[in-house]
């Protein structure tokens, strides 16, 4: 019985590093532009399916096409940016997030139907010569492809502290999320600075969605699922940290897997939301959270 | 209202009464009665959403509720009545579960908190309830259309009217308020929160009738079917394009939305998403009063002449 | 260096500025005087470009701003300390002041800039990795002009630096205002503070309502009669 919690713990932190990767590029561009794009599941969607035609079609490694998923995830950000949320920029918060909202989630749901159209509904996975790789530790099995997947989450998020603690333009980032008109009396420009937090999030997205592809499944309608883990990660780690996010990711990762051992499958989503209405009632600045979010 | 207003929608009334009455062929009700159900889900959405100015994203939440618990009472053997009103009852807790711990803080809390239900209700539902749930033969046997067709009447008027009155009363303007300047309104006393509480629950009730509407019409169905978040988008869609925050927009949006769907079933059948997403985003980016906002502006143009 | 020429401004349907025109020669001290609301901070934000006027022109050096984007502005070499400073108190102190040499040819000298500011503002020097946040008000505003410093801006604007501070923080503030203008750095200051104000600089423009008022050398808007009564006491 220990053995089966301590499995499950395992699969739950490996999952955990995806769901918190994902929350964090959503959370980058809730931070900077206080849109709240609902359609970022999509993003990590197109990032699985691009990794995984690129497997299928001309037999890319999924791990060596990850650059490919970025560049393609940057694109496709840029182009909705500029389509649609950049309209949003000079409106005020309280409409600027309903607005978001809407489009995001209008979206979302034009995405998922094209995907549908083009790619079928069936779900599918990339299969590699070191697919079935697993070395086991204590009686724990850790499939090797999802050990990856994690490394290269945690490298990409510390990658991505980085670049905001170090760099000029990360350093423009973190203003503009405190206060962006204080930013552009720096002299800095608000609308590259929204466009360039947009992009990153989707690019965040697309490289979850690539590692999602080879470890897991995917699916034209995987997207809201994703969008809906991120939203709560966010809310549950705290807006404003990175690092409490994607700690928050680890911890429903960690809480799902073990509840769907104790209490079944069936039950295993109704946990995000009871601990999304906890964190609501208990601590609505989220574990991490620096400030109001 | 004026008495030329009062005298068209009584006129009206009268004649949606007359129409199972006066029309033999089986589709045009079935499609008079898809128009009430949008109508309804609409105007409820439209109530929390446009009246509110509170974002709900997770409408299907209720909807599906609603046709769930109905269901489930009335196929137990309970009268249609009592099992509407449990299936809206339901539907308000489930809101007030999220809306409770959510209002306190910004709207986007509401906004994720909406969207978790919802879609967390869908996939459960899906995991617990997989079959079909059909009509027994014996109510097979009995099944009438027209029945049908007044319980749908009956709650998008109750929805409507519902609307109008909270409109047109002091609750309603604060709730109003709330939706402009909610701290102004706190300031002078009006309770943000009991505000926003009421339009919820209200909204997730008829929300609820509307669900348990749907689980009396149809034969059979999959339970999971009713919390997709189709169902939201659509009631969205249908008040924004309509003219969201007004009483005849969503009616407006619910007619303009069926006529539509049909016209392109003939043609594009599931290209039917794309579509109405498309509009749905260039009337939230370019015509946010929606039709009735054209109207208007048409209107104000010809009065300056 | 700094012209305006009657602008008008609104904010939705409501005018907050009727055809202001002020003008602010290189190396002076102008402030900016007027009472609560009067328009002081509105007419700021139209030379930054945080608001576009409806009417009007403002020149640098006989360059129209115009349309200018309110960064580009920057780029030009206006500086803003706006009212409460605004840091950011999420970073440190070290960072605020980088943040304020962001524009491309302040960064090429960033680090003689920063020699020079903490030259000036000492304190900041011994606090620098500090987070902002944790600065006491007084220091909160030596960091917010000596972050407006950084961008090495050919005209600096304060919007009530004083606001806020302790008597005697309010005498030593004044006196590195002072002592930047004596830098070579030209200053237009707005102050609710009357007095200390139009001790401190050689012209002065008063603002009522929107509209500029009157206009003089600091000594002689001192002793104007309605200067007196109204703002002196």
């Amino acid at each position: 019985m220990l053995e089966a919690y301590a499995q499950n713990l395992v699969y739950g932190i490996l999952v955990g590093a995806l769901y918190g990767l994902t929350a964090v590029g959503l959370s980058l561009v809730f931070g900077v532009t206080k849109f709240l794009n609902v359609s970022h599941g999509e993003f990590l969607m197109f990032g699985g399916y691009a990794s995984f035609w690129l497997f299928n079609l001309w037999k890319v490694d999924p791990f060596l096409s990850l650059p490919a998923a970025i560049v393609f995830l940057l694109a496709i950000g840029a182009l909705f940016y500029k389509l649609l949320f950049g309209r949003m920029v000079k409106l005020a918060e309280g409409v600027k997030i309903q607005n978001t909202l809407l489009i995001g989630f209008g979206l979302s749901l034009i995405l998922q139907n094209l995907a549908l159209r083009f790619w079928t509904a069936d779900t599918r996975s990339i299969t590699t010569f070191y697919s079935g790789a697993v070395f086991a530790f204590a009686g724990v099995r850790f499939p090797l492809v999802r050990v990856a997947s994690m490394v290269i989450a945690l490298v990409v998020i510390v990658a991505l502290q980085l670049f905001l603690r170090r760099t000029y333009t990360g350093k423009a980032l973190r203003a503009t999320v405190e206060n962006w008109e204080a930013a552009t009396l720096m002299g800095i420009d608000i609308q590259r600075v929204y466009l360039l937090s947009f992009v990153m999030g989707a690019a965040l997205a697309g490289v979850a969605g690539a590692l999602v592809s080879v470890g897991y499944t995917i699916d034209p309608a995987m997207g809201m699922g994703w969008t809906l883990k991120s939203l709560v990660v966010m809310v549950l780690g705290g807006l404003g940290s990175i690092t409490g996010t994607f700690i928050g990711g680890l911890v429903l990762g960690i809480t799902e897997s073990v509840t769907g051992l104790a209490l079944g499958f069936t039950y295993r989503e109704v946990v995000g939301l009871v601990l999304f209405i906890l964190v609501l009632i208990f601590r609505p600045q989220g574990l991490f959270g620096t400030k109001e979010g | 209202m004026n008495r030329i207003q009062i005298v068209v929608v009584l006129l009206l009334i009268a004649i949606l009464l007359a129409v199972p009455m006066a029309i033999k062929s089986e589709s045009t009700i079935n499609l008079a009665v898809y128009v009430l159900l949008f109508v309804s889900l609409a105007s409820s959405w439209n109530i929390l959403g446009g009246l509110s100015g509170q974002t709900n994203l997770g409408h299907a939440a209720f909807f599906g509720a609603g046709t769930l618990v109905t269901r489930t009472l009335w196929l137990s053997g309970w009268n249609i009545f009592p099992s509407l009103l449990a299936g809206g009852l339901v539907a308000v807790a489930l809101a007030l579960l999220v809306g409770i711990p959510a209002f306190r803080l910004r709207g986007v809390y509401f906004a994720i908190g909406t969207l978790a239900l919802s879609q967390i209700l869908y996939i459960t539902v899906g995991n617990t309830l997989p079959m079909i749930s059909s009509l027994p033969a014996q109510d097979l046997a009995v099944y009438q259309l027209a029945p049908r067709y007044y319980l749908f009447l009956g709650v998008a008027l109750l929805t409507i009217g519902a609307g109008y009155v909270l409109v047109n009363s002091r609750l309603g303007l604060g709730i109003m308020a709330v939706r402009e300047e909610e701290d102004a309104a706190e300031s002078l006393g009006v309770s943000a929160l009991k505000h926003k509480l009421l339009a919820l629950s209200i909204s997730a009730f008829f929300g609820g009738l509307a669900g348990g509407g749907f689980a009396f019409y149809h034969v059979g169905y999959y339970p999971q079917l009713t919390f997709g978040p189709e169902w939201t988008f659509d009631s969205m869609m249908m008040a924004y394009i309509g003219g969201v925050g007004t009483i005849v927009g969503p009616i407006i949006g619910a007619v303009f939305f069926v006529i539509l769907r049909e016209l392109l079933a003939l043609n594009l059948a599931e290209f039917h998403v794309i579509v109405f997403g498309t509009l749905f985003i260039l009337v939230v980016l370019f015509l946010p009063d929606g039709m009735i906002g054209v109207l208007e502006k048409v209107r104000k143009a010809f009065a300056r002449r | 260096m700094l012209k305006i020429e009657a602008i008008d401004a609104y904010y939705g349907d409501l005018q907050a500025l009727w055809g202001i025109s002020m003008q602010v020669n290189e190396g002076e001290l102008v402030a900016l005087v007027g009472p609560n609301g009067a328009g002081k901070t509105t007419t700021l934000r139209v030379i930054t470009g945080l608001l576009k006027p409806a009417s009007g022109s403002i020149y640098l050096d006989n360059h129209h701003l115009g349309k200018e984007s309110a960064h580009k502005i920057v780029e030009l070499g206006i500086s803003m300390v706006p009212e409460g400073g605004k840091i950011f108190t999420a970073m440190s102190v070290l960072e605020n002041l980088e943040l304020g040499a962001f524009v491309a040819e302040a960064r090429k000298v960033k680090d003689q800039t920063l020699k020079w500011v903490f030259e000036i503002f000492p304190r900041l020097s011994e606090r620098k990795d500090q987070r902002a946040g944790t600065l006491s008000g007084g220091e909160r505003q030596m960091l917010a002009i000596g972050r407006a410093l950084m961008s090495k801006p050919k005209l600096l604007l304060l919007d009530e630096p004083s606001f806020g501070l302790a008597p005697i923080l309010v005498e030593q503030m004044f006196e590195m205002i002072k002592e930047i203008n004596r830098q070579a750095v030209t200053v237009l200051l707005v102050e609710q503070n009357v007095r200390a104000a139009l001790e401190l600089a050689q012209r002065a423009y008063v603002i009522e309502n929107g509209r500029i008022v009157g206009q003089g050398t600091g000594d002689d808007l001192i002793s104007f009669e309605s200067v007196r009564s109204a703002y002196l006491g």
